[in-house]
Formats: structure tokens, sequence, C-alpha cells
């Protein structure tokens, strides 16, 4: 669960700010705004790897700024855009990482530990690829990779910055309708930006806008392309 | 960490070669030692013996310094490169034994015996490659090129030979030999007596590493998605760098400069091993790296009739093709 609260985003000028914005669990998001309009900012404030300029973000009701390294990993994962693969990882190995912060000084693996990973991949269904090279397989397949490993974190939330960006349509489609199933079905508060409004309006996603004309965040009623591009983008058909 | 068919047949394999070549290492030398002579001269040492003597003091303290050095140079090569995310990485081409170079020249010309004593040397070796790590940590956080912390690593080493050739200059001949004898260095210098204070470092250092297996585990997703999983990314270097800088200190005050071993044999592991579990990758450089250097001195010895080569330059003649090779292959 992610509370933002009072938040002013931005470096020296704010951006956008929100007033009191929940987002809950068994739910998904997609952060909707115009290129340097601050989502990547927003997802690492949420992450504690930037600050925000005043206000106070909360994971699991406590403020990200007072949580360690380590209780911030169990409480938040994050997924980039891209993974690249590693040489001579396999899917598993790679998944297994997400029980990182769970493991001893050692990172030996208990019973736990393994049904977290054989959970994260059945909820996936990469079991066909999951012994194969991470480098050997499609970008689309690392993609679903990266997000095993994020629910092998054993999180209640999950943060995407721009999953979907170096995919194709197809696959696209097919990421978006697994982050709603892994919201609804593991219970989990996802996260992600994206620049795919169509797609979000066809799975039907909730959104979180960018509002260029007034610098606000916001979760809006279900509202058409149009009106999104107009107040996210400041483009309007003629 | 799950062991596979193939990994137990080539962990078994290694080993089997390295212990076979320590027993080659042993009877390769010009003089004719038997294993009686080696029983004797560990369990009931004759001083007045000569092959009890030679054994004692010459042939069993070159092969351990053999294996601790090849092993210690090859864990830091592996925990370098996981560390800067850079198959080139290793003691020796980042310039980490030119600290260690340096800070014994100043201590061996400043005079005070203290600072030229065992101890002394070994402690401004380790201190040496300290602070030389750390720069390179620094450099290291401002370029992510591959090549140019290979260069930074190069300077490092003028700079330190620059350094040395100007105390070299206005120096005492007494400290200059010393120097220079140390300098020459090479696994024949060792002697009986010093070796458990080698194997207490290097067995320490050895435990630190297993603290190190988690994090290098994670840190070839790259730094910030390690940070992300919860650790502490400044602890990591520290530790990683204080580890090379006790196993290449220590070897560098013994042995003197060992160049490419800490290179090559964690990218030949790698290769063969086709792993990223450290757990495996830290076993398998420690038996690769023993391997390595013992081989290397059994040639050294076997040709020493025809042509003296120091250890130094054998490594050199092997690892500098590997670096070639690696540099056209893998650096992008």
């Amino acid at each position: 669960m992610i509370h933002l609260k009072n938040i002013e985003v931005g470096y020296a000028n704010p951006l956008f700010h929100a007033e009191d914005i929940q987002l809950e669990t068994g739910k998904v998001y997609a952060l909707i705004g115009s290129n340097g309009s601050g989502k990547t900012t927003l997802l690492h404030a949420i992450i504690g790897r930037k600050h925000i300029l005043s206000g106070t973000v909360f994971v699991n009701q406590k403020d990200v700024r007072l949580q360690s390294q380590k209780e911030l990993a169990k409480n938040v994962a994050f997924v980039s855009s891209k993974f690249e693969g590693v040489e001579h990882l396999t899917v598993r190995e790679y998944i297994t990482l997400g029980r990182a912060p769970h493991t001893d000084a050692f990172g030996r693996l208990r019973p736990n530990d393994h049904q977290q990973i054989d959970y994260a991949i059945r909820a996936l269904c990469i079991e066909e690829f999951c012994d194969r090279l991470t480098q050997e397989i499609s970008d689309g397949e690392r993609q679903l990779a990266a997000i095993a490993r994020a629910i092998s974190q054993d999180t209640t939330s999950i943060i995407l910055d721009e999953p979907t960006a170096f995919l194709d349509y197809g696959n696209r489609k097919r990421l978006i309708r697994t982050l709603h199933y892994i919201a609804k079905e593991l219970d989990k508060c996802v996260v992600f930006s994206t620049h795919d409004i169509d797609l979000c309006l066809e799975e039907e996603i909730a959104l979180l806008l960018i509002d260029q004309s007034n610098g606000t965040l916001s979760v809006p009623f279900p509202i058409s392309k149009t009106e999104i591009l107009a107040k996210g983008f400041n483009y309007r058909q003629e | 960490m799950k062991w596979k068919n193939r990994d137990v047949y080539f962990y078994t394999f290694l080993l089997v070669t390295l212990v076979l070549a320590s027993v080659g290492h042993l009877f390769s030398g010009v003089i004719p030692i038997t294993f009686e002579n080696y029983s004797d001269a560990l369990w009931d040492f004759d001083p007045q013996s000569t092959p009890q003597l030679i054994a004692r003091e010459f042939r069993i303290p070159r092969l351990v310094i053999s294996m601790l050095a090849g092993s210690a140079l090859a864990v830091s090569g592996m925990l370098m490169q996981t560390l800067f995310n850079n198959p080139l990485a290793g003691p020796y081409v980042l310039g980490i034994n030119s600290g260690s170079s340096l800070f014994v020249a100043f201590s061996l010309f400043s005079g005070f015996s203290i600072f030229s004593s065992d101890l002394g040397i070994v402690a401004s070796a380790l201190l040496g490659a300290f602070v030389f790590g750390s720069i390179l940590l620094g450099f290291s956080m401002y370029t992510k090129s591959q090549v140019s912390l290979l260069l930074i690593g190069l300077m490092l080493g003028s700079f330190t030979t620059a350094i040395i050739t100007v105390l070299q200059s206005t120096t005492q001949a007494e400290e200059l030999k010393a120097f220079t004898i140390w300098t020459m260095g090479s696994l024949q210098h060792v002697q009986f007596e010093q070796l458990p204070l080698l194997l207490l470092i290097f067995s320490g250092a050895l435990l630190l590493c297993l603290l190190l297996i988690k994090p290098m585990n994670v840190l070839i997703l790259g730094e910030k998605t390690t940070e992300l999983l919860g650790f502490n990314i400044r602890k990591i270097r520290l530790l990683t760098i204080t580890i090379t800088a006790i196993f290449t200190g220590l070897i560098t005050a013994y042995c003197g400069p060992i160049a490419f071993v800490g290179l090559a044999v964690p990218n030949i592991t790698r290769m063969l091993f086709r792993t990223q579990s450290h757990g495996k990758l830290l076993v398998a450089n420690l038996v690769n790296g023993a391997l390595f250097l013992v081989l290397s001195d059994i040639i050294i010895q076997l040709v020493e009739p025809i042509v003296t080569i120091p250890i130094n330059a054998f490594t050199s003649l092997i690892g500098a093709p590997i670096l070639m090779l690696i540099v056209l292959k893998r650096i992008r």
C-alpha cells in the first residue's frame, strides 16, 4: 500500500503536487504523463532512491525516508524498463535473487524461499523457459522474468518503470494483462509508468495522471482519450 | 547453491590435478629430495642434513607460497571483476600492486628499522594496496567505461614508478639494495618460519570473503538493483577493497608483483564453470589460482638449467595475450 501525502515532485522547481492519494493493494495503476513530467522521479521517490521536494511518501504506513534499505526492500519491489540478461545466469537463478532481502548473510535458501520462487514462476506461467539462460530468451520473456523476480521478493507493492517500452504490441498487451492479474490474484499494489494510453483504456486500468494544466497528480474518474491528451500532454485535436 | 554432477566432476578433477601438481612441484628441483626427507623435515627436523634443510627452507615454503599467491590473486581478481562489472579488472592491471610497491619503498627508505622489518613491510604493503584500491574506487564512481578504469590503473602504475625512481636517486646504498632485492621478489624468498603468519592472514581474508558471496551474487545485476534489494553498496565496496588489499598486499609483500594471475584465472574459471554463483566461483578460483601458479613454477624449475625466468615474467608471457583476447571478445 502506498500513500502520497501533500507531496511536491520536481527538481529546482516543482513539476506537480498531489494532495492525498491512496494506492491500494489488489489494484494496478498506470502512471501517465508527458516526457519530463516527473514520472520516473515519482517512482524513484516511492522506492526511496530520490527525495521529493516536500510532503511524505508512505509505503506500508511508514515514511520511506525512515525505512532502511533492507526494510524497504521487503515492502516494495522495483522493475526497470529493461533487463539485459547476465552471462551464465539462468532465469530461475535470477528469480532467486529476489529472495535476497529475506535470506541470511550467506544467502542460504529455506523451504519457504523455494516455495516463493516456485510460486512466482507459476504465477507468471514461465515454467517452460525458467531453466534457460537470461541472455538467450526474448525481451518479452526477460520482462516476465523480471516481474517474477519482483514477485519472489514478496512485497505488498511493485513499481515498474515503463515496463512496456521495449516490447512489441502483442507483448505489451500481454504484459499489462499480467500486471492486472498479479495485482488482483496476489493482492499487490502495482504501479507502472507507461505511454500506452490506448492499451490501458482497453484493459480498464486505473490511471494516475500528471495533469499539465494545473500541475497536479490525480486518479481521474473514467476519462476519455481526448481528455487525457488535453490534460496530460497539452494536445488538442483540430 | 546447487551442485550439479558436472560441477562435482570438474572440482574433483581440478583438485586431483592440484594434488598431483603439488607433488610434482616438490620433486621437480635440480637436487633430488626423497619423500622421507620431506616427512623428516616437517616432523623430525635435523638441521645437519642438507636434503632436509633444502626441503624445509626452500621447497616447502616455495610450494606453499605458490599456492597461496595463486589463490589470493585469483580470488582478488574475481571480486574486483564483479565489483567493477569489468572482466579486465585485476589487482595487477588496476595498479593495486603499485600501491604496495610505493608504500614498501617509503618504509624501506624511511631509515627507521621498525618500518623495514618483516612485519613493517607487510603492513606497508597492505596499507599501500588499500590506499590505491580506495583511489581506484573513487575513480570508478565517475567513469563507467571499462577501458577508462584500466587506463587509470596504468597511470597509477606509471606514477608509482616515477616516484620510486626519484626516491632511489636520493637514497643510501644500503636501503636501495634492500628495496631492489624486494622488487625482484620471487617465490623463493619466503622462509619456513614466515609461513604461519602468511597462512593466518590469508585465512582471515578468506573468511571475510564468505560475507561477500551473497552481495556478489546480486551485484551482477548492477549496483542500483543491488541497493533496491536491500544491500548497502558502500559496505560492499569497502569490504571488497579491504579483502583485495589484504590478499594483494600480502602476496606483494612476500613475492613482489606477480602480473596477470588475478586477471586471467577468474576469466578462465568463469568460462569453464559457466556460472554466476560466487560460492562456486570462490572455490573454483582458489583451486585454479593455486594450480596455475604451481604449474607455472614447475615449468620455471624445469627450464632453470637453460634459462632463469622470474615468476612475474612468466605469468606476463601467458597473461598478456589473455588480456588481449578478452579485450577483443568481451569489451564493449
